[in-house]
């Protein structure tokens, strides 16, 4: 049996679920190899040494200093209740808004003249946007083919971010960061 | 319905002194639980403060099913964690080199009002458990000073229990290892392992 194996029958032991029989092997291995006999009475001085040591105790006025602390759970309740029925009337507003609107102007709307030039109007906008962008973009296209180079910082750049993005998820532990973890049983 | 539902019930409708009887009940473990992993008395006192007022604020997703003690103990060591590698990332972020792990957590840094009068036994405690990472000295603890079976170590650190027997046997090691440099070399001269 290789050494790992006694290792993880102390640790058994320690926890007191180590058989008998099991035991009478761990024991006699130990009374004849030093290395495993030193790591067990290191292993048990450990042991006895934090289950003799008591808990520790706060300042006296400790809970009075928190109850002051706490905030209004009422006050946090109506708080909540009155967000909501903001978002709720942030919602039901334009609705009501939009039917009173098209029962007030609705027979204007529907004015065939109107109506025209509304769509023209709208389509002209468009016909703006779209030539802003493809102006913007065909500025860039013809910028990049240009000047290549701008390629390899692209990759330089990427690089960077995605060594720099894994560098600080190690250090922050982001996947065990999640706020709601903790109460969330 | 015993004492403990009806301060809860109470609490929940927004009557702050019957969550009072809560920490009244449970500020020792909650502040034993931030001690052992800040190692800093300011530190944890303000840590198991945040941790009674968070779960005074979100006792609407408290589950009776679960032990009210197992929850507050879930909520402080996982403030404790990300204190601690929110702490790191910022001493690393400006640049410094890292101190030593004593150095991180010393009492030095707060006021005299802050420092807890320590006994040698605790205070070698102490150094012990700040030889091991967070996670390690966190199942440590849990496992130690609150009695708790695998099982509910895996529940208050939200992992599996293959997780918290791996973690155990890794940090019983690490502090084998260091035990010697502690005066902990004990050698009683019958081998036994009795449990």
């Amino acid at each position: 049996m290789e050494h790992e194996e006694y290792t993880l029958m102390m640790m058994d032991a320690l926890d007191g679920e180590l058989a008998a029989e099991q035991r009478q092997l761990l024991e006699s291995h130990l009374r004849a190899c030093p290395p495993c006999e030193r790591e067990w009475q290191a292993l048990t001085a450990i042991d006895a040494l934090f289950r003799q040591t008591p808990m520790l105790a706060p300042a006296a006025d400790f809970a009075q200093r928190t109850l002051a602390r706490l905030p209004n759970r009422r006050y946090r309740a109506w708080l909540i209740g009155a967000i909501y029925a903001v978002l709720l009337f942030s919602g039901v507003l334009p609705l009501l808004f939009g039917t009173w609107a098209v029962r007030r102007y609705g027979a204007v709307i529907n004015e065939p003249g109107v109506l025209r030039s509304l769509l023209q109007s709208l389509a002209h906008t468009l016909e703006v946007i779209g030539t802003v962008v493809s102006a913007l973009f065909g500025a860039m296209g013809q910028f990049i083919s240009e000047n290549p180079i701008i390629f390899g910082w692209l990759f330089v750049m990427v690089g960077f971010v995605v060594v720099w993005s894994g560098v600080y998820r190690q250090l922050l532990g982001i996947p065990n960061l999640s706020p709601a973890r903790s109460v969330s049983r | 319905m015993n004492e403990e539902q009806v301060w809860l019930e109470q609490a929940r409708k927004g009557d702050k002194a019957a969550f009072g009887q809560l920490i009244e009940a449970y500020q020792g473990p909650v502040f034993n639980l931030a001690y052992r992993m800040l190692n800093n008395a300011g530190e944890a006192e303000e840590a198991a403060q945040e941790a009674f007022i968070r779960a005074y604020t979100r006792l609407e997703t408290y589950n009776p099913a679960h032990k009210f003690s197992t929850w507050m103990l879930s909520i402080t060591s996982n403030y404790c964690i990300d204190l601690i590698r929110k702490r790191r990332a910022l001493l690393l972020s400006i640049d410094e080199p890292l101190p030593p792990h004593p150095a991180l957590h010393s009492d030095n840094a707060k006021g005299p009002e802050a420092q807890l009068m320590l006994s040698e036994q605790q205070e070698t405690v102490q150094a012990l458990l700040q030889e091991l990472p967070e996670d390690y000295r966190q199942a440590v603890v849990l496992r130690y000073w609150y009695d708790l079976s695998y099982d509910e170590i895996a529940d208050v650190m939200d992992t599996s229990v293959s997780a918290i027997k791996s973690r155990l046997f890794r940090a019983r090691r690490q502090l084998a290892d260091v035990s010697a440099g502690f005066g902990l070399n004990a050698q009683p001269e019958t081998v036994s392992v009795a449990a």
